[in-house]
């Protein structure tokens, strides 16, 4: 079902988890009835924002991004979502053999997929470019989809419960790493203007 | 029973208290700091609360006196253990507790009086400069010492990476601070110009490399297997990590000066051995988290261990974040905004001061010879300083992307989209109200600390002679 398991993993995360695993979808169909949709969520709410309303900061008059500008980021947004999903869930799979899991590919992607589910929801706040909003409402999702991954890892690695402390320690880490990697990587194409990507302004 | 039959555990424990108490008033001040942040109105414009003065207090209390403490007691402890000898000289060992003391007074004195050589981490005077040097020496006396004396065949790992903060730091703080004294509180540095900027961060950095990871990674090599119950994953690995450590860290500095005065070609070497560096940086965080892994069964009951594993993440993760600030394109947005604070933090919160307080919780019952008063307290004070780390750095990230981007912003006809910087502040606010709220919380973890230590020794006695503090024959420890 397209996106079925979204309500669930908020009013009851441990049961939604264990519907998730006795499930065993695959990549492609877990990316199909799940990913692709909300991870068009953050890109979509940018392109709009960004073009239509624009952002003000400081005494300074409001400020947007040209369309054509506003598509090619949100264009290289939504691909950096679905490959970073993806990237935590094969170092998942790659790191389930430390913990005694050996867990396939599908469920390592599910996992971080779902595991995501919050954050990808509340990318809708790219509508509207207010900053301190991002923090009131994006650290809540933050700490939710910290709080999905503890519960989840030993339901979908069939794991110890302390065990699946230590492997979610790991993959919050390597979930840092990557974050940390596509900062570095975005400033880079920001400022060697590689893909025609140093940011354009406009006023609003 | 005879002092020879017994480790030195005095000097470890007068060390392991003051690294809870300073650590505490570091935090303290930090936590003022940042408040001044969001309303500077807070330093209620007395001279010696403003920002500028108290902001060295806050690095220095923190660095040398917290780390510091925190250093000297595992240092301490571990060579003690571990060479299977007591310390060479008590008489030394209570010279360089109190030397050290001194110095932190002083500094706790002299840096609110404005009186700076405005070097940053080394802003203290040439009479405190030359205390620290006096101190030190002593320091490398009694270690170097007692490792010479010790019983056992074998160094193991954690004094290599002691010794070598010890070496390395002494040769930073002499070169660095040589200075030409004009009267007793002033002094001026005998470089000039670039060369004074390219030593200060041959410094600054390797005060990083070798006084927070070389010394701090030493204890990572003795508490976390102790802790852990089980031998370190690999010690073929903790070899190569500490030789490649102490080849590259050295030669980073220049990343501290992109885009400056300094030859451009001397910045491209700083950034290129800073990309080396996630080599020697990543062997570290694997042998600690793979040592760690092997005692999950642990976690159930010993929330100490919780504090180890985050804090060998934060390790990872921050090792992982400072090569890529070091890339020219990146510093060109990353420099000078918050996103330094949000890094220099996940490595000071999140490793240094994380595996300290694991270290001490460790410490701390075996020094005085009682459990703790509460395990309960101790995971409060874990969650409470995880979640003021991750507000810390979430908070400085975003602040900080927000300030590059925005100090970078020209419309079509090439003028500055946000000309006024009172913009990027006001823009900044939120994000230094958050930024507070996560100090605040790293604080308070450190207050249960001080109220679960505190009621930890009423009443201790003094172990000397009791069955730990003995020296062990045959086996290792």
């Amino acid at each position: 079902m397209l996106l079925g398991h979204v309500w669930g993993l908020f009013t009851n995360p441990e049961k939604e988890w264990k519907n998730i695993r006795k499930e065993n979808c695959s990549v492609g169909k877990c990316y199909c009835s799940h990913i692709l949709l909300l991870a068009a969520i953050p890109p979509v709410s940018l392109f709009i924002g960004s073009t239509t309303f624009g952002w003000q900061l400081g005494d300074s008059p409001t400020t947007g991004f040209p369309t054509s500008f506003a598509l090619k980021i949100s264009i290289l947004y939504y691909i950096t979502i679905l490959v970073g999903i993806f990237s935590v869930g094969a170092l998942i799979r790659w790191m389930s053999k430390t913990y005694d899991a050996d867990a396939g590919l599908p469920l390592s992607v599910g996992l971080a997929a779902y595991t995501a589910t919050p954050l990808l929801l509340v990318g809708i706040m790219g509508l509207f470019q207010i900053l301190w909003l991002y923090l009131v409402i994006g650290l809540p999702a933050l700490a939710y989809s910290v709080y999905l991954l503890y519960t989840g890892v030993p339901i979908m690695m069939d794991i110890p419960k302390e065990k699946g402390f230590l492997f979610s320690s790991a993959v919050l880490g390597v979930g840092l790493i990557v974050l940390i990697a596509v900062m570095a990587a975005t400033a880079i194409l920001w400022g060697t203007d590689l893909l025609g990507l140093t940011p354009e302004y406009i006023d609003k | 029973m005879a002092a020879k039959e017994t480790y030195n555990y005095r000097v470890v424990r007068q060390f392991a208290i003051m690294t809870v108490v300073w650590g505490t008033v570091g935090m303290l001040v930090g936590v003022i700091i940042a408040a001044q942040m969001a309303w500077p109105a807070l330093n209620f414009e007395i001279p010696w609360l403003t920002f500028g003065r108290l902001r060295p207090l806050h690095t220095n209390a923190v660095i040398f006196a917290f780390g510091g403490s925190a250093l000297f007691a595992t240092s301490l402890y571990v060579v003690q253990r571990t060479c299977q000898v007591r310390l060479i000289s008590d008489r030394l060992a209570a010279f360089v507790f109190w030397g050290w003391q001194l110095v932190i007074l002083s500094a706790v004195i002299t840096l609110p009086l404005g009186i700076t050589s405005s070097k940053e981490y080394a802003e203290l005077e040439w009479p405190i400069d030359i205390l620290i040097t006096i101190v030190w020496v002593a320091y490398a006396v009694l270690f170097f010492g007692t490792i010479a004396r010790r019983k056992t065949p074998h160094i193991y790992v954690a004094n290599w990476f002691f010794g070598a903060f010890i070496i390395t730091v002494a040769v930073l703080h002499v070169v660095n601070s040589a200075a030409y004294p004009v009267s007793l509180w002033k002094s001026y540095s005998v470089y000039a110009g670039v060369q004074d900027a390219m030593v200060q961060w041959w410094y600054g950095h390797n005060a990083v490399g070798f006084f927070l990871t070389a010394g701090f990674l030493g204890i990572m090599y003795y508490f976390v297997p102790k802790q852990a119950e089980r031998p370190v994953y690999s010690y073929r690995l903790s070899v190569v990590h500490f030789w490649a450590l102490i080849f590259t860290y050295i030669w980073a500095g220049p990343h501290h000066l992109h885009y400056t005065a300094l030859p451009d070609w001397v910045q491209s070497l700083g950034m290129v051995f800073s990309l080396i560096l996630l080599a020697p940086s990543w062997g570290g965080m694997i042998n600690g988290i793979m040592t760690l892994s092997g005692a999950w069964e642990k976690l159930r009951s010993d929330p100490i261990l919780r504090f180890l594993i985050v804090s060998v993440s934060f390790y990872g993760m921050s090792t992982f974040e400072g090569p890529m600030m070091a890339i020219k394109t990146v510093n060109a947005l990353s420099h000078y905004t918050d996103w330094t604070i949000a890094h220099v933090h996940a490595g000071a919160l999140g490793w240094v001061a994380l595996i300290s307080i694991g270290a001490m919780y460790f410490l701390i019952p075996k020094l005085f010879n009682r459990p703790l008063y509460s395990m309960k307290l101790v995971e409060l004070h874990f969650w409470i300083s995880t979640i003021g780390i991750v507000l810390y750095i979430s908070a400085m990230w975003v602040a900080g992307i927000m300030q590059g981007l925005m100090w970078g912003a020209s419309s079509a006809d090439g003028l500055l989209t946000y000309s006024n910087f009172s913009d990027t502040t006001k823009a900044s606010w939120p994000f230094y109200i958050v930024r507070l709220l996560g100090g605040l919380a790293f604080l308070a973890g450190m207050l249960v600390m001080c109220y679960n230590i505190f009621k930890t020794l009423r009443g201790a006695k003094a172990p000397e002679g009791t069955a730990d503090a003995r020296i062990a024959n045959a086996t290792a420890s």
